[in-house]
């Protein structure tokens, strides 16, 4: 009898993606080429705000190579064709959707207003240049606090689509009479990029054999992005292939559904041909969604000795010209992400989308829950000034503690009831300070001040939320060269997602890893999906791949008594063989077999994080250099150590960039500045420290892997902790951080704001009642 | 982000890209190192209708360096000249080139590509008029030589003509036994500098006896810091006259406000650079050891705990 | 723009490269070089970048386009045995050159140390920075076998990657260096 496979699971198995992708064998959409294909290049607004009063495309129709040009009256019913909302509605959204090209106005700029086709790409974007929009400019609506000013939308007067209240426990009103201290705040955060370094493509056919309409390019939520295809091009979902080839990076914004997705196609079935379509890094940086644009107000009532009581915000978010596929998901979570890890006593909060002429946002990497960290974190940094205690102290004294555990957070009548699974927050506070040395980092400090360095220490604690139902399916089959296949609904952007669920597909059947392999790609493969974010690629379709896994085996067993004409419990299973007592054997291949399962949970994981880091300014320059980063995070369960510390390190360093570096801004005529990589800042080897990262696992009892998730983990910390370690080597009171990013100009003009007392421009305010 | 269309073609001496710059007219461009141009290019933001090449002229690629002066073709590669050794006075190129962008763009950007190009923010520039620069320009049928503190017009602007080509640059050796240095800041690694400084200093008995400071990012060019010089010059070159001198460069910046930068963030910056070239340069006369703020092979500043091998 | 159509230009008959085909607006060239050890002649329009004419005309598509404008590096193959961003140089400037992409690392089959490092150390998570990396990597440990971790941070700086945070890259490449200095 063979001796049981080492389980994989846990284990750090190098990825199986890597063979293709270090040999430059990848096929990205870019790479795909098809018979024939001609070459799209959409045509985009300059303007941010204006009346479309006509589109000409006679010029580019004559030049030569152009094969065709279309602008909005020549697509049918085009303005009922409004890109819906996926997740998170919101009042008035469905008057601020967009349709796939501008009809009457344009309301961003990079909005969409013609599509040409050519016969190559350089071709296309000689032809792009050819066509002209006569506008009659308006003035934008660039503040998200500015009330009135130019409506976006007709039927949304006041510029805001919508709101969400969250509320719990004791009336704050109350809160804040009673309490010692009152700290009110009001915070700005920047907008954001996603930048992932593969811009994005389609490629579109209409099989001339099979009458189907295949897409190359999708990924993230292919099944959700099918049905919305086929309803837009009035065809029945099933003449739709959605395929998703290798993926340069997602991080929330790839995957939506965008105007492209509809006109790339349409072209296809139009021409009669293969369309391609590749987005130039220009376009992404005006195209892609946005993220992160907020000004939020936050006042938080608390005892003289750092007890918490309440708190009470307002944000607004940016939302930019139009509601996207995430709806006020980004808003929302803010609003859910505000109270953490600790204790309070009661809270309200209102979050409050607001259209402005700009890019549109969407979901990026801990989306909500970056935002709602730094502003407490800040917060609790700055109370913890004020009442004279150690930043680690405040945090220690409010961090719910492990018995509290499960801990129900209500947020309302009308918002969900959060809870708080497994975890112990307070020890793993207490393990990262160690890992981090946190008392001698203190010392070292106060040797290094002594000699006039500025030099900071900041801590955050933070709670990520992972394993978003409502359900993955799954369908594995026993391949006759003795390997499994698992079809899975998710997607890769990258992440490892083939190497990480062939090792739960492995363990379950009992085989090793490199018998198991693991399909996603297409929307044939497996017949629905909810798709990869919220970092449930791993918990939910890892445990839909348990149970096609289980159900594989029974039906395995049974086939198998069937086989040797016994009874199921006469039958043994060892891996992929069903042995009879006397000694028959038949394996799972040769029983073609094969099984589909479907998991369904509709609670969310919160798992407990926390960040430290120190960093040295430049007095001279304004430079901020991060010295040390120590992270601590509860995954739950790592099914690839090697993947889970990717995930942590990347999400770290992309959050440092962000707040250090990267900056969307938009001059006062809506004309957005960063358009290239030289103006939007990506970190290089050079800005990013060595990420020490370490985690505990206290499994998730809401899948059936234990994971918890670990793509958005190592972000949500950073905006916070890195900001805080600013204001710590800034200011002792560690007031004067409360906008980012913190880049070098900035940083210059907090110094010269800290050294003079009381530091001028801050609008905080602490009270004693 | 493709080009638009032109037509190209290469040419084998000086005086056939002349000629061919005089045919073409003002849509002709040189095409040397590209580093800066075919981004240009790809943006759309250049449109020539005619490209030469001349990245086949022979006998533009050299560095030569005797007494009294280092001469450079236009046509060498950054990489070249960052491989070279150089005696002491010319520190301050030892110390600037590795900064201009990245590994990769220096084998293929140019000595003449980076000073014809006069992006405001450029290194080799300010190398030019920190060691007084004469720069060789050929056109049809003539020669000319122009100093470097003439050349440089405003941001991208010289004093070129359409059918003119810098040949060659040759750098004024400092006196015998000066000492020189270059500071800059850029917000990430191989970015373009919000501001930089060159300095030159040399000390006969304590006193200042020659001075040199050039800085980029405190105005539309590159420029010479007669002020902070003057300040300088016959001083003991203490600390207060190295921060006066340091002060009275920031003051002439007439920088304005960038989304990247505010004016004020860029002066002090450029104050602080100074301060530190010159400090770093009058270290090298008396002999003490100056750290560099930034650049190359510095000690890492993350701590040796966890730090992987 | 009008002078240079003209045939009968002084211009016209001494342009070199020769222009094979004219379309639309475009010259057309043709290319002769060494493309990962063979000889090959590819026609393009003169504006064509080198990385095009390689994703498009060679038929290599592991050089990848992130930006279009020399900033992130995906696009680095080696010249002449130096590495440089093929999306800011032309494809006609290879003209007698040998080039060397990601597919060309590896003919046999077997993993160049730089690509089994970056495996073995998990340095790459979507990939797409990876080819870039790789050949950046290798044209500076042929260049520099000796190369300081100082100057191998200072190198590796020059490219992009928006997934791994940098440092398995570091250890990948260091580690392949000691490797190759077996």
């Amino acid at each position: 009898m063979l001796a049981a496979e080492p389980k994989s699971v846990g284990r750090p198995v190098l990825r199986k993606e890597d063979n293709r992708l270090i040999k430059g064998l990848g096929c990205y959409v870019a790479d795909v080429n098809r018979p024939d294909q001609v070459y799209a290049r959409i045509v985009r607004s300059q303007v941010a705000h204006a009346k479309l009063l006509g589109v000409h495309l006679e010029e580019a129709r004559a030049r030569p190579g152009c094969v065709a040009a279309f602008a909005a009256t020549d697509i049918p019913d085009i303005a009922q064709k409004k890109i819906p909302v996926r997740i998170t509605p919101s009042r008035l959204d469905q008057f601020a959707l967009q349709t796939p090209l501008a009809v009457d106005k344009v309301r961003y700029v990079g909005e969409p207003i013609a599509v040409v086709v050519a016969t190559d790409p350089y071709v296309a974007e000689d032809v792009a240049e050819d066509v002209w929009a006569e506008m009659e400019e308006l003035p934008p609506h660039l503040d998200p606090l500015s009330a009135g000013g130019s409506v976006l939308h007709e039927m949304v007067p006041d510029n805001i689509v919508g709101d969400i209240d969250t509320s719990n426990g004791e009336d704050v009103d109350g809160l804040f009479r009673n309490a010692d201290v009152l700290l009110h705040q009001r915070f700005s955060i920047h907008r954001h990029s996603a930048a992932p370094l593969e811009p994005r493509g389609l490629v579109a056919e209409a099989d001339p054999q099979t009458g189907r309409l295949v897409v190359w390019g999708p990924t993230k939520v292919k099944h959700f992005n099918k049905r919305v295809l086929a309803s837009m091009l009035d065809l029945p979902d099933n003449r739709i292939l959605l395929i998703e080839p290798d993926v340069g990076g997602g991080f929330g914004p790839r995957g939506e559904f965008y105007p492209e997705d509809f006109l790339i196609p349409w072209l296809a079935l139009r021409l009669k041909r293969p369309v391609k379509w590749i987005e130039d890094r220009a376009e992404n940086f005006v195209a892609l969604n946005h993220s992160r644009e907020h000004v939020i107000d936050l006042t938080i009532a608390a005892q003289s000795d750092g007890t918490l009581l309440g708190f009470r915000c307002t944000d607004w978010c940016s939302v930019g010209a139009y509601v996207r596929t995430t709806g006020l998901t980004v808003a929302k979570l803010v609003g859910l992400h505000l109270s953490g890890p600790y204790r309070w006593r009661g809270f309200s909060s209102k979050v409050i989308g607001v259209l402005t002429n700009k890019t549109p946002l969407g979901t990026y990497r801990g989306p909500g829950e970056v935002e709602a960290t730094f502003v407490r974190e800040r917060a609790l940094d700055i109370l913890a000034a004020k009442l004279g205690l150690d930043p680690t102290d405040i945090r220690r004294r409010n961090l719910i503690p492990a018995e509290a555990l499960p801990y129900r957070v209500e947020t309302g009548p009308r918002s969900e009831t959060l809870e708080y699974g497994s975890g112990n927050y307070p020890a793993m506070f207490d393990r990262l300070l160690a890992n981090a040395g946190y008392q001698e980092l203190k010392d070292e400090q106060a040797r290094r001040r002594e000699l006039g360095e500025a030099v900071g220490i900041g801590v955050a604690c933070f709670l990520d939320q992972g394993g978003i139902g409502p359900f993955e399916q799954a369908r594995v089959v026993a391949e006759v060269d003795g390997t499994f296949t698992g079809y899975v609904g998710v997607a890769s952007v990258g992440q490892g997602v083939q190497t990480a669920l062939a090792q739960i597909l492995a363990d379950e059947i009992g085989v090793s890893v490199d018998r198991a392999r693991i399909l996603h790609h297409d929307t044939d493969s497996i017949e629905d999906g909810m798709g990869a974010y919220a970092s449930r690629t791993t918990s939910v379709g890892g445990s839909a791949l348990v149970l096609a896994a289980r159900q594989l085996k029974d039906n395995a067993r049974r086939a198998g008594a069937q086989r040797f004409g016994v009874a199921e419990h006469e039958v043994e299973l060892r891996a992929d063989e069903v042995w009879a007592r006397d000694g028959r054997v038949v394996t799972f291949r040769a029983l073609e077999c094969e099984a589909s399962a479907r998991f369904e949970t509709s609670a969310i994981d919160f798992s407990f994080g926390s960040v430290l880091a120190t960093v040295s300014v430049d007095r001279g320059t304004g430079r901020v250099r991060v010295e040390r980063y120590v992270g601590h995070y509860d995954v739950g369960r790592a099914v690839n150590p090697l993947i889970v510390r990717g995930q942590l390190e990347g999400g770290a360093a992309q959050g440092i960039g962000g707040i250090l570096l990267e900056e969307l801004a938009y001059d006062d005529r809506g004309q957005p500045l960063c358009t290239s990589f030289m103006d939007y800042m990506l970190p290089t080897l050079s800005e990013v420290p060595y990420i020490e990262t370490a985690w505990s696992e206290f499994p998730s009892e809401d899948n059936l892997i234990g994971a918890k998730g670990a793509g958005e983990a190592g972000i949500i910390g950073s905006m916070a902790v890195i900001a805080n370690a600013v204001a710590d080597a800034l200011d002792p009171d560690r007031m004067v951080v409360t906008s980012t990013p913190l880049r070098a100009d900035r940083v210059l003009g907090l110094l010269r704001a800290s050294s003079s007392a009381p530091p001028h421009g801050i609008s905080s305010t602490l009270d004693s009642t | 982000m493709k080009p638009p269309p032109f037509h190209y073609v290469r040419c084998s001496s000086a005086a056939d890209a002349v000629a061919l710059l005089s045919e073409g007219g003002e849509d002709a461009k040189l095409l040397a190192g590209g580093q800066s141009l075919v981004p240009l290019l790809n943006f759309r933001l250049a449109r020539p209708s005619l490209l030469v090449d001349i990245n086949h002229i022979e006998d533009l690629d050299y560095v030569r360096e005797d007494e009294a002066e280092l001469c450079i073709g236009a046509l060498t590669r950054q990489a070249t000249l960052e491989r070279t050794s150089l005696r002491s006075c010319w520190d301050a190129i030892a110390e600037a080139v590795p900064l201009i962008g990245h590994y990769p763009t220096r084998f293929r950007g140019t000595v003449g590509g980076s000073i014809a190009h006069a992006d405001p923010s450029a290194e080799i520039p300010v190398l030019c008029l920190g060691y007084g620069a004469r720069l060789t320009l050929v056109g049809a049928g003539n020669q000319r030589i122009v100093v470097a503190d003439d050349f440089f017009l405003g941001p991208f602007m010289t004093l070129i003509e359409p059918s003119e080509i810098l040949t060659d640059v040759c750098l004024t050796a400092p006196p015998l036994g000066a000492s020189t240095a270059f500071e800059e800041f850029s917000e990430r690694h191989g970015d373009f500098a919000l501001a930089s400084v060159f300095a030159g200093m040399q000390l006969i008995d304590g006193v200042c006896s020659w001075v040199r400071i050039a800085a980029a990012g405190v105005g539309p060019t590159p420029v010479r810091a007669a002020a902070a010089e003057a300040a300088l010059l016959g001083s003991r070159a203490s600390d207060a006259d190295l921060r006066e001198a340091a002060a009275a460069l920031a003051s002439e910046c007439s920088i304005r406000d960038d989304f990247h930068c505010s004016a004020k963030a860029r002066s002090e910056i450029a104050n602080e650079l100074a301060l530190r070239a010159l400090t770093r340069a009058r270290g090298k006369q008396v002999g003490v050891a100056g750290r560099r703020s930034e650049g190359l092979h510095q000690p890492s500043s993350e701590s040796s705990a966890g730090e992987d091998n | 723009m009008e002078q240079m159509s003209d045939q009968d230009s002084p211009l016209r008959s001494r342009t070199d490269p020769a222009v094979v085909a004219m379309v639309g607006s475009d010259d057309i060239v043709e290319v002769t070089f060494e493309l990962n050890g063979t000889a090959t002649t590819l026609r393009c329009s003169v504006r064509w970048t080198l990385a095009d004419m390689l994703r498009e005309k060679a038929r290599v598509t592991g050089t990848h386009l992130g930006c279009e404008h020399g900033v992130c590096g995906a696009c680095t193959v080696i010249v002449d045995g130096e590495p440089v961003r093929s999306c800011v140089m032309l494809a006609v400037q290879v003209e007698g050159s040998s080039v060397r992409t990601i597919e060309g690392l590896c003919p046999s089959g077997e993993l160049h140390p730089v690509q089994r490092a970056f495996h073995e150390s998990h340095a790459l998570q979507c990939g797409f920075c990876t080819p870039g990396f790789i050949m950046l990597s290798v044209g500076l440990l042929e260049r520099e076998p000796d190369a300081s971790k100082g100057r191998i941070r200072d190198v590796l700086s020059s490219n992009l990657c928006r997934c791994t945070g940098y440092r398995p890259i570091l250890r990948a490449v260091r580690s392949a260096q000691r490797e190759m200095s077996q």
